[in-house]
């Protein structure tokens, strides 16, 4: 390809990062990793990084990567007839062995079957000879007929054994029954999901297929491949860092949250782990930017020994290091002092909701009194806005929490004259929270309590406030919460080949409901709870709220 | 004060892949392969220290040529030893070339 100059961006398409792996494809496993969205998202994705560099571990595997392009590089393939290929080698997409995709976001199921287009695969399982292999998804079904395999929970721990059944078996369907039987895989070919008498029946079509599907999960951080390897793009990414795991899961529980499920359980890496990662990655990337990643730093055991060594990096390297998740309550009680050599000029707090006893249902423990107390701190700490999240819509919800929104962010401008930038989205029973068995809320009260958070914001310059669309979130939660009938309705919408970015969001969402009246699919069961299982029950998670 | 006496002048020569790279891009690019290198560097001051360098001329987006950038260091650093050593780190498509007086 030598027209980079046609497109915005090229630097997305050119794959030559700093310590990117470039391998013959002589003899080897060819597999590569796609991501259903643009290169500076998906660079900036751990999981990707992290699979990406393990797979290329072994000698006789060839691991690559496809980023969704944009419209004028999708226009281009179109023109010249040629199909998308990988950023290393510029290998068609339909030549890998296996294409795996990292696929966390129900929006971006039109990405992906997008991505397998282009690429010359063809989108329905049982029509291609590839194996596709999705992970990162908490309820797989609706997108299960154009899955070959999904990955449940998390990949490190099974990486030997899916490289070894891919060296013994060549052919798709001794694969697929090969790693049915193994803990964390999924192949959907393999089992009859149905709806009878008001209940998701699972079956398995295949005797030595697994059975409830069990989650894996990663046993020891500790000795845990990390890369260190760390590749470099050239052009900036969204989050522009080097990234460091410091802890996996979470030690708390939310209820509205399918994180804890995804990522559990709570394990720590131990400090000198996270030290001797942190001069490597330096060495052989020259970050001048890291995070220290974790769902909630805050907990990390030994936080203030690790702030001291963000301090002695700083001096040492020169390198400015973040703590993404500190809650307001620790920063004010024990730790601004040494936040003050290191500082940030933003703040972002999950508040959820703006009364206490309603954030007490959520299960969330922040204290937010401290945050109208720690104006001088805040400011000392070089702070200059503060990125607020809110949730309406939630259960147990009155109409004085609503209400409260607006006088919260008034009194926390006043108290602190800082800026707040404030995004409030709407509650989804997400598959695997605590909550997962309440209904949506009905989209016309959530249009109400929008209309009436508007209403109560008061208008100032220092507050930007972004309301979720109630269409939008009930999309997301049908898609989230559907079962496998809903595929047709995915592959209508994707057949009509439409731009989602072209369009606005009230449009996307006729276009939707539109298809599920054409296809016959009541949308009102995956957001209602009225059956007495879910599409996902039969995925075993060794998580017990 | 930054002792910064110990400069180093030379050209970058940007062709193939790297000349989609913006001005921008190619001082990041130049920083982190120099904070590889772990030549005595000089650094800006302040909460975000960054490696010191100066460009000449911009480059145009899109186009082969190259441009003149200031190293700065702590000590006095050989220049073609500098050349050797960061030219390691660059990506194939960038150049470090002398200046011929």
């Amino acid at each position: 390809m030598e027209a980079f100059n046609l497109f915005k961006k090229p630097q997305r398409y050119i794959g030559n990062e700093w310590n990117v792996i470039k391998k013959s494809h002589e003899n080897k496993i060819k597999i590569c990793l796609c991501y259903p969205d643009f290169y500076e998202i998906g660079m900036s994705n751990l999981g990707l990084r992290i699979i990406y560099s393990l797979l290329n571990q072994y000698d006789d595997v060839v691991c690559e990567r496809v980023f969704m392009p944009a419209q004028d590089y999708i226009d281009f393939l179109k023109k010249k007839n040629t199909p998308l290929t990988s950023l290393e080698t510029k290998t068609a997409l339909y030549k890998f062995d296996v294409v795996g995709f990292n696929l966390n976001y129900e929006l971006n199921f039109l990405n992906f079957l997008k991505i397998l287009y282009l690429g010359g695969i063809p989108i329905e399982s049982h029509k291609r000879d590839n194996l596709v292999l999705v992970g990162g998804l908490a309820n797989p079904e609706p997108i299960a007929n154009f899955v070959d395999i999904f990955f449940i929970g998390e990949f490190e721990e099974k990486a030997d054994i899916f490289i070894n059944i891919l060296r013994k078996y060549k052919d798709k369907n001794s694969r697929l029954l090969a790693f049915s039987e193994i803990d964390g895989f999924y192949v959907p070919s393999l089992y009859e999901a149905t709806f009878v008498n008001n209940k998701y029946i699972f079956e398995k079509k295949y005797k030595n297929a697994i059975f409830p599907i069990n989650r894996v999960y990663l046993k020891d951080i500790n000795n845990s491949f990390y890369p260190t390897n760390w590749l470099v793009p050239y052009t900036q990414i969204v989050h522009d860092r080097a990234q460091i795991e410091i802890a996996r899961g979470c030690p708390n529980h939310c209820n509205f949250c399918q994180a804890r499920f995804i990522y559990y359980p709570y394990r720590e890496r131990r400090i000198d782990v996270i030290l001797k990662l942190t001069e490597e990655i330096y060495k052989s990337s020259g970050y001048e930017n890291f995070s220290f990643l974790a769902l909630s730093a805050s907990d990390f055991s030994h936080i203030e020994e690790l702030i001291d060594f963000t301090i002695f990096y700083f001096k040492k390297f020169k390198i400015g290091i973040s703590l993404p998740s500190l809650r307001i309550d620790d920063i004010v009680d024990k730790l601004y002092k040494k936040l003050l050599a290191n500082k940030k000029t933003s703040l972002t707090l999950a508040v959820e909701v703006a009364n206490d006893t309603l954030r007490e249902k959520l299960g969330k423990k922040i204290d937010t009194r401290k945050l109208f107390e720690a104006a001088y701190i805040l400011r000392s700490l070089g702070i200059r806005h503060i990125k607020l999240y809110f949730m309406f819509g939630l259960p147990y919800e009155e109409e004085n929490d609503i209400l409260a929104i607006g006088s919260f962010l008034k009194r926390l401008v006043e108290a602190t004259n800082i800026k707040l930038n404030v995004s409030i989205n709407i509650f989804i029973p997400k598959p695997f929270s605590s909550w997962q068995n309440f209904s949506m809320e009905d989209i016309n009260i959530l249009e109400n309590k929008r209309k009436l958070i508007f209403k109560n914001i008061p208008r100032k310059d220092a507050i930007n406030v972004n309301v979720a669309l109630p269409k939008y979130s009930i999309l997301e939660a049908i898609l989230s919460r559907a079962d496998r009938d809903f595929y047709k309705v995915i592959k209508n919408i994707f057949l009509k080949k439409i731009n989602p970015q072209s369009l606005d969001k009230n449009s996307l969402f006729e276009i939707w409901m539109n298809e599920m009246k054409e296809e016959k699919i009541d949308y009102m069961r995956y957001l209602k709870i009225s059956s007495e299982n879910f599409p996902w029950s039969f995925i075993k998670t060794s998580c017990n709220f | 004060m930054v002792k910064d006496k110990f400069l180093i002048k030379c050209k970058l020569y940007k062709s193939s892949d790297m000349i989609y790279f913006s001005q921008l891009d190619l001082a990041k690019i130049l920083e982190r392969a120099l904070r590889r290198t772990k030549l005595p560097v000089c650094y800006t001051e302040g909460f975000n220290p960054r490696v010191k360098l100066s460009f000449g001329k911009a480059l145009k987006l899109g186009v082969e040529g190259s441009e003149e950038v200031t190293f700065y260091f702590l000590k006095p650093v050989d220049i073609t030893d500098f050349i050797t050593t960061l030219g390691k780190q660059l990506p194939s498509g960038l150049q470090l070339l002398p200046i011929k007086d």
